[in-house]
């Protein structure tokens, strides 16, 4: 072996050296940037989808549930937590406060599926303790349905009472006796129950049992 | 060869893992807190610009198509006034019928209810309020300092600078509409100077 070939295999062996560090480095920064990809892809997805999951549903310690309805416990308040204030910015919404009305929301029925207007409903309730309350229909924007005979909601002052103080609104496209809501054909729809004079709770046990807060059964759908 | 799991956990970069849920939380805080002032329209921008300054207005029945708010019930008739109280303080006064379901609210542009009053079936509920700027101002002598008596309650001073005034009447059956619109146009809101 001349001295010749002892100079060539050292110069291969720096180059393999170099390219050995260059992949080692590489490799390096490849896992750093992986490593800050996770990173910030978790911040992003925990950050940003609790917070929107927090504001849109609410969570126990902003609303009282009571399926379907839900309620935020301190909507309109002066001293309203920061879902709260976002939820309902979001919603563009101007809330009665707390302290003298409640608002319960329903987008499904009492079996959890979405309302809609292809399906008839019957809604079934006891007049609550409270002054003065209403149910209205929106479709899910909050929009009302335009229907031929105008009628929207009813409230306290317009529903037909049953003597023993229960009701029954039946939410269907077409013409049904009784308290009838027209839902058109408004698609996915959402349910309103407002009840004035907080001092009188809702979610609480009525007399006859059950809360006041009206049942919705699904009757049947096209 | 897998890697075993210890040796995935002995390089796993633990600082960033640690500081992950730490960045989460202040992302989470921050985005929530934002929210607010990132809506494309709140409440109050939405009803503003229809709305004169400091007069009570009393707003077309809600009707579908003509909703000034999403969620706004038809189940009652609304009367408002914007308000800007940075020129002066702003009187508002109403009667609540001695019916169920009448209210009036004070909302900051933010949509808080700053004070709410409702009526109480079987008794006239008379509201006084003078809206005052929240910024410490000099807002003149009052009438009893000046030796001039007022021979009426004085009104509740509410801190507010910018807000709606809202008057909610019950929108009952047809005979009871003019009632619900009489109460209305009872409601009054004005600029005053002390």
């Amino acid at each position: 072996m001349g001295p010749l070939a002892v100079l060539s295999h050292s110069s291969l062996s720096l180059a393999h050296l170099f390219l050995h560090k260059l992949q080692k480095q590489l490799v390096a920064l490849i896992n750093l940037l992986g490593d800050w990809a996770a990173f910030i892809g978790a911040v992003l997805i925990l950050g940003l989808a609790s917070s929107w999951y927090m504001i849109d549903s609410g969570t126990l310690l902003t609303t009282e549930r009571e399926a379907p309805w839900v309620t935020w416990t301190s909507a309109g308040r002066i001293d309203a937590d920061p879902y709260t204030r976002a939820h309902f910015a979001r919603l563009g919404t101007l809330q009665l406060t707390t302290e003298i009305a409640r608002s319960y929301i329903a987008y499904t029925d009492s079996d959890g599926e979405k309302l809609h207007s292809s399906c008839d409903y019957f809604i079934d309730g006891r007049e609550p303790r409270t002054s003065w309350w209403s149910l209205t229909v929106f479709d899910k924007t909050g929009q009302l349905i335009a229907n031929p005979v105008e009628r929207y909601a009813f409230t306290s002052q317009s529903i037909a009472i049953r003597p023993n103080g229960t009701f029954t609104v039946t939410l269907a496209r077409e013409a049904r006796p009784g308290n009838w809501l027209p839902t058109g054909g408004a698609g996915r729809l959402a349910l309103v129950f407002t009840t004035l004079d907080a001092r009188a709770p809702v979610l609480t046990p009525q007399d006859g049992g059950g809360s006041a807060l009206p049942e919705i059964r699904r009757i049947k759908c096209r | 060869m897998p890697i075993k799991l210890s040796d995935k956990l002995k390089n796993a970069n633990w600082q960033l893992i640690i500081a992950a849920p730490v960045a989460a939380g202040i992302l989470h805080i921050c985005a929530t807190y934002a929210a607010p002032y990132l809506t494309g329209a709140s409440a109050y921008s939405r009803l503003a610009p229809a709305l004169p300054l400091n007069k009570m207005h009393i707003l077309r029945p809600v009707t579908p198509g003509k909703e000034p708010l999403p969620f706004l019930s038809p189940d009652a008739r609304y009367a408002m006034c914007r308000f800007d109280t940075s020129q002066g303080p702003v009187k508002v006064s109403a009667t609540l019928p001695p019916d169920a379901g009448w209210t009036l609210t004070v909302h900051s542009p933010h949509g808080d209810n700053l004070y709410a009053a409702a009526s109480t079936p079987g008794r006239v509920t008379p509201v006084l309020i003078v809206l005052v700027p929240s910024s410490d101002r000099f807002l003149g002598v009052t009438p009893e300092a000046r030796g001039v008596s007022r021979g009426t309650q004085p009104p509740l001073a509410v801190s507010a600078t910018r807000g709606i005034v809202v008057v909610r009447g019950p929108n009952g059956a047809f005979a009871y509409r003019p009632r619900v619109l009489a109460g209305l146009k009872e409601a009054h809101c004005s600029g005053r100077t002390f």
